[in-house]
C-alpha cells in the first residue's frame, strides 16, 4: 500500500538506522517500538513470517532480545525513496548467544513509514528466520 | 575518479522513472518472456548476480546467462508482479519486493515472494542480490 510520504531523506535514514537499530541493538525496547505503528506490520518475507499489530511486534522483540546475548546491526548500505515514503537497506546481522557462539546474517530490510513511523517492515534473511 | 561502490557517491543518476523501467520494463519483461538478449542488456559486462538466500553467486555476464538459459529451460512460465520498488537516484540503486508466479515443465505453479536490490554503474546493473522466499531458481547453468 502507498502512504502519504511524510518524512525527507535524512529523516527516514534517521528513524531506520538510527532510531530503530539503535534500539534494537541496545535492547531498548521501549525505543524499539516507538518506532511503529500501532497497527504495523512486520513481516519475514523468507519463512511468511507475520506479526500483526504492535503487541505481537513487542512479543517478537522480547523473545529476540533474549534469546542473544548480544545483537549487532552493521555495514549498512541504503536505498532511499523519499518521495514514496519508502526505505530499504542491506546490513549484516552479528548475533552472540550466551555460549559465545555466533550467528551472522546478511539481510534486507524494507521500511514503509506513514505518519512518520513503520507501517510495514519487511525483512528478507540469509539464513533462518530468528525474528519468530 | 572514485572508484565505484554499491550505492557510492558521485555517480551520475537517471531520472526515477528510468530505474523502475529498467527492472520492470527492460529486466523482468526480459525474463518472464525468456528474451535472453533483453535480460543481458541490463548488466554490465563484469556484473555479479547474488542469490543471497543459497550464497550462489554468478559472476560475469557470460555466467548469468548460462544461470538464465538453465532458467528458461527448466520452467515453462515464469511472471513477476505486484511489484513496490524503492528507487534512489541519488545512490544510483533501486530496490525491489515482487510475486514470481513460476512453473516448472512438468509440475505446478510456485508461488515466490522475492525482494531484489539493483546497484547500477552508469545505466547498467552491476550489482544484483536476490533473495527468494523459497528454494533457490536461479542456479548455475552450463558455460
Amino acid at each position: 500500500m502507498q502512504y502519504q510520504p511524510a518524512l525527507a531523506r535524512d529523516a527516514l535514514i534517521e528513524l531506520a538506522c538510527k532510531r530503530y537499530f539503535g534500539a534494537v541493538d541496545a535492547k531498548d525496547l521501549a525505543a524499539t517500538l516507538a518506532c511503529f505503528n500501532d497497527e504495523a506490520l512486520f513481516t519475514v518475507q523468507t519463512s511468511f513470517t507475520t506479526h500483526a499489530g504492535k503487541d505481537e511486534i513487542e512479543r517478537m522483540f522480547i523473545d529476540f532480545f533474549n534469546s542473544w546475548k548480544t545483537i549487532v546491526h552493521k555495514d549498512f548500505v541504503l536505498t532511499v525513496d523519499e518521495a514514496n515514503g519508502r526505505i530499504a537497506a542491506s546490513f549484516e546481522a552479528v548475533l552472540t548467544a550466551e555460549d559465545g557462539s555466533v550467528t551472522r546474517l546478511s539481510n534486507t530490510n524494507f521500511w514503509r513509514v506513514r505518519d512518520e513511523l513503520f507501517q510495514e517492515v519487511h525483512v528478507y534473511m540469509s539464513g533462518a528466520n530468528v525474528l519468530v | 575518479m572514485t572508484e565505484w561502490s554499491e550505492a557510492g557517491p558521485g555517480q551520475p543518476a537517471m531520472p526515477y522513472a528510468k530505474y523502475v523501467d529498467i527492472v520492470t520494463k527492460r529486466y523482468f519483461d526480459g525474463v518472464d518472456n525468456k528474451d535472453l538478449e533483453a535480460v543481458l542488456d541490463c548488466f554490465t559486462a563484469d556484473a555479479v548476480l547474488t542469490e543471497v538466500t543459497s550464497n550462489t553467486v554468478h559472476r560475469g555476464r557470460e555466467a548469468i546467462a548460462a544461470m538464465f538459459r538453465r532458467l528458461f529451460s527448466d520452467f515453462s512460465s515464469i511472471w513477476h508482479g505486484n511489484f513496490v520498488h524503492v528507487g534512489d537516484p541519488a545512490t544510483n540503486s533501486i530496490c525491489s519486493q515482487f510475486t514470481v508466479l513460476i512453473t516448472p515443465v512438468g509440475g505446478s505453479e510456485l508461488r515466490y515472494e522475492n525482494a531484489n536490490r539493483f546497484y547500477l554503474k552508469d545505466r547498467l546493473f552491476h550489482s544484483v542480490y536476490v533473495y527468494m522466499s523459497g528454494d533457490n531458481l536461479l542456479q548455475p547453468g552450463e558455460a
